[in-house]
């Protein structure tokens, strides 16, 4: 864990512009066992300063390789020379964001490290429950990643605090063949926030979820080609999480609002149908932790929750501060990097489609003729609102009951027209964090859904 | 930069008292400059100073890997501890391994010296061009950059590289729009070693910017055909890594999964097809110079004439699977050019798209891709008609690299690869 000796630098912050000091560690651990051979056994440790200043619109930014409070003076005064060199060509003159209010963040938690020996010997223990119970398989990857960050932050007018968001996960990959020769693969994360201890202590609690998965995969061997065309089907909640972040969020970003997004001439109009009401959640949500909990940005502002979409008209973005000034929103915590030489920018945290009333079985039932799609491998958007998934598990429904497994395919549309075809959502959410998300620096970020049934755009042969 | 040299002696101490005989490892300092620009304005001036020390430990057939950014001497010392624990927690596998001795090189590249007011100049000419000759289109945001570094490696087995870099790179998203109407956003990029030419002339830039003008009115396709895409070089720079991930890389080589895997000296592409890593071409900026596996990195041709030449197996891989490891571990792409003229592939097709960019999800190991086609255009008798929209492409890497019906003379030079258009028959096309 960092320790605070940036704190007494803060008297060194200039006058007459934003300054933000942030001490800065990322920590990773990785091993891979490749049909039981342990292809990657390592660990990494990154620490640094950076500052940023904002001198009427215009930023510096300075990052150094080292934790120290040398290296804190060193980076507040490279950053105010960039801040007057860069101003010399920016042409900007952005009046300074009025301060949204000081304190102190408290540090939310603490990080446990654990030997690298126990996370190979439980790799290998998952590994050896598969490769016994299931000799059929072409072969089988279980890899082991955890990552955390320690910031501490300090502002000339804003919050100050300490925030750490550890979070580890085991993926599980399993290949099979069909009778044709052909190879099928899929595969589930376990884990979340939290150290080693926190999610893996009881192996026991995996294997019912591994079996399942063996059982969608010997599915997936005898699967078809979706039918490409334009179709009714039952997004699962992975799903509509993917298309919380990827579809709508990337789209209400106030950086790329500002860009020319779809969002930008959509906002308090009509996006979606009026069971949708979606949020980027900070730290809480129905009264537990979010799935990466986030109390305090990289400005430092107080991470609050924020609305996008409610009853299906689009109601707000997702701000750093000077977007919220020049959008007269308020800012709500979204403007993070992910190390210590990283510029925090707009990302989401923990971004999420609320659950609706009817339950999952109503859903698929009411299907004549469809698909139910129940995980997707990636996913992008772009501007417009159109998106991509990956669709990785589904199923054929015919007459209201799941028929044939589906071989890998590709769905797409415009997030503001499919979200208007949502016509029933479940009762219940599903969150994945075990991704990164992707715009010139990786983020961390948790998205969540329920089950939804709308028309999409599904790819086939 | 400080001395990575003498940094270099403190490690070798470090791991002679510790008795470590055998070791692989990399210490490095980088410095970046870097201008980033939001809808065409300079914003932010971010300097980055970092360090990277990573270690790989042997402790007879045992490895651990590890890596960090503190080289002070006490930072080196936790590297080689915890690179001692990781081994010691490892199963024993033989097959992890460093290569032979390669004695000593230095290697020298790009401009360690930058002329930051030129780069910032050429970028304000860049604005203009697009100002002037592009009107619809908006520069969302773009990242300028120089990067110098220098590393070092030393490995027990006598070798010892040392690197000085240094290179320009810039990075444009762009999107275009005409009141309200909005296209999706396009990318474009490319790194070099002077400021000789105006950016306009560099990369693709000037067919993006053309390409996303021309793309404001996209035109949705009815149902689905069977047709012929020409993909885009930065596309089909992608398509190739992903087929090469799948069929020859070196996770489905060592589980078996590769459909390539007995097929090295076998004609899986069409004749026309030639894909080799040249570290060493002059329209390479940065090519690989040393290995992670400790060798000097090799110009290695992967598929000549349609015919593969072998698997891409790191030094572990061709252990594991006893077939010949590869010394290149880089990503100099270069594809052989074709007869064609990118107008005389066009003028070829009945009914097809070209393929400015694909968004779709990683294929299996079948090959089976299925994804949107990005920033495209529909041909229709020999000619470009409209730009699509939520039109999807479905076909099967391996069945498109056999299907590949011409591969223009024109190449795009991004500094990092040498990549033609690629037509290829049987993918089906899908609209609403």
């Amino acid at each position: 864990m960092l320790q605070d000796i940036i704190k007494t630098k803060t008297g060194l912050f200039a006058d007459g512009v934003q300054t933000v000091l942030r001490g800065h560690e990322n920590r990773t651990r990785r091993v891979v066992l490749l049909k039981g051979n342990l292809v990657q056994n390592s660990r990494s440790e990154a620490r640094g300063i950076n500052a940023r200043v904002n001198n009427n619109g215009t930023f510096g930014f300075a990052s150094i390789a080292e934790y120290s409070p040398e290296a804190a003076e060193k980076v507040l005064k490279a950053a105010t020379e960039n801040a007057i060199f860069l101003g010399k060509h920016s042409g900007r003159n952005i009046a300074l964001p009025t301060s949204i209010g000081t304190g102190e963040i408290p540090l939310n938690c603490d990080i446990k490290d654990t030997e690298q020996k126990v996370l190979i010997e439980m790799c290998q223990t998952v590994d050896n429950y598969i490769a016994t119970k299931y000799p059929d398989l072409t072969s089988r990857t279980i890899v082991y990643y955890e990552d955390s960050q320690d910031r501490i932050v300090y502002t000339s007018d804003a919050f100050n605090g300490h925030l750490v968001t550890p979070r580890c996960y085991l993926y599980v990959v399993l290949n099979a063949e069909s009778k044709e020769g052909v190879p099928v693969e899929l595969f589930k994360a376990f884990g979340g926030f939290g150290s080693f201890y926190d999610n893996f202590s009881k192996l026991d609690e995996i294997y019912p979820e591994i079996d399942k998965l063996y059982k969608k995969l010997m599915d997936k061997k005898e699967g078809v080609y979706a039918e490409a065309g334009y179709k009714t089907v039952v997004l699962g909640g992975m799903m509509g999480g993917m298309l919380a972040h990827e579809a709508v969020g990337h789209t209400v970003e106030a950086d790329l609002v500002r860009g020319g997004s779809v969002a930008g001439p959509s906002l308090n109009k009509r996006v979606a149908s009026d069971l949708v009401t979606m949020v980027d959640f900070a730290h809480t949500y129905n009264g537990g932790l979010a799935p990466l909990p986030v109390y305090l940005d990289d400005e430092g502002t107080k991470a609050i929750d924020d609305t996008l979409i409610k009853d299906g008209i689009l109601v707000g973005y997702m701000n750093d501060r000077e977007s919220a000034a020049e959008y007269n929103m308020q800012p709500t915590g979204n403007a993070r990097g992910w190390t210590f030489s990283d510029e925090p920018i707009i990302r989401m945290r923990n971004t999420c489609i609320l659950p609706g009333t009817n339950t999952v079985d109503e859903l698929i039932a009411s299907v004549d003729d469809g698909y139910y799609l129940i995980d997707s491998g990636n996913g992008q958007a772009d501007l417009t609102g159109e998106f991509m998934f990956g669709v990785t598990c589904g199923y054929e429904i015919k007459n209201g009951k799941l028929g044939r497994a589906l071989l890998d395919t590709t769905v797409t549309g415009v997030a503001f027209e499919m979200l208007k075809t949502v016509d029933m959502v479940s009762n219940e959410v599903e969150w994945s964090s075990s991704g990164f998300c992707g715009k010139k620096q990786p983020m961390a970020v948790g998205m969540g859904g329920p089950h939804m049934r709308c028309k999409i755009m599904i790819g086939g042969r | 930069m400080d001395n990575l040299r003498s940094t270099a002696d403190i490690m070798d101490g470090i791991l002679k008292d510790k008795k470590i005989e055998k070791y692989t490892y990399t210490l490095s300092q980088s410095e970046k400059q870097e201008l980033n620009l939001e809808n065409g304005g300079f914003k932010l001036l971010r300097t980055v100073f970092n360090n990277s020390g990573s270690i790989r430990v042997f402790l007879g057939a045992k490895m651990g890997s590890v890596s960090g950014n503190d080289i002070t001497e006490e930072g080196l010392k936790k590297l080689v501890d915890d690179g001692i624990l990781a081994a010691e927690s490892a199963s024993e596998d033989p097959c992890h391994d460093i290569a032979p001795g390669q004695g000593n090189d230095v290697f020298r590249q790009g401009v360690y010296e930058p002329d930051m007011d030129k780069f910032i100049e050429r970028i304000k000419e860049l604005l203009d061009v697009v100002k002037n000759d592009y009107p619809k289109v908006k520069i969302m945001s773009s990242v300028g950059s120089y990067d110098r570094w220098t590393w070092i490696s030393r490995n027990s087995n006598g070798t010892e590289f040392e690197d000085f870099a240094g290179q320009y790179h810039f990075f444009v998203e762009i999107c275009a729009s005409d009141g309200e109407k909005t296209t999706g956003l396009d990318y474009s990029g490319f790194s070099c070693k002077d400021l000789d030419r105006p950016f306009i002339e560099m990369g693709d830039i000037k067919r993006h910017l053309e390409d996303i003008q021309n793309s404001i009115y996209p035109e949705t396709l009815e149902g689905k055909f069977e047709g012929t895409v020409i993909v885009t070089p930065g596309c089909a720079a992608d398509f190739i890594y992903m087929t090469l991930s799948n069929y020859i890389g070196e996770g489905v080589v060592i589980d078996g999964t590769s459909l390539w895997l007995d097929k090295v000296g076998e004609k899986v592409a069409d004749e026309k097809l030639t894909i080799a890593l040249k570290p060493y071409d002059d329209r390479i900026v940065m090519g690989e110079r040393g290995t992670a596996n400790g060798f000097r990195s090799e110009e290695v041709t992967l598929i000549d004439k349609g015919v593969l030449k072998t698997h891409w197996l790191s030094l572990y891989g061709a252990n594991k699977t006893g077939r010949p490891v590869v010394k290149n571990t880089g990503s100099d792409l270069i594809v052989e050019p074709g007869d064609k003229t990118l107008d005389e592939l066009i003028a070829s097709v009945d009914k097809g798209l070209i393929l400015g960019g694909f968004s779709g999800g990683q294929p299996g190991t079948n090959g089976e891709f299925s994804g949107v086609a990005k920033n495209s255009f529909l041909i229709e008798n020999g000619k470009v008609k409209c730009a699509v929209t939520e039109t999807m492409v479905n076909g099967n890497l391996g069945e498109a690299f056999r299907n590949i019906r011409g591969i223009s003379k024109e190449v795009l030079c991004d500094g990092s690869s040498v990549v033609p258009y690629i037509a290829i028959d049987g993918i089906v096309i899908s609209g609403k």
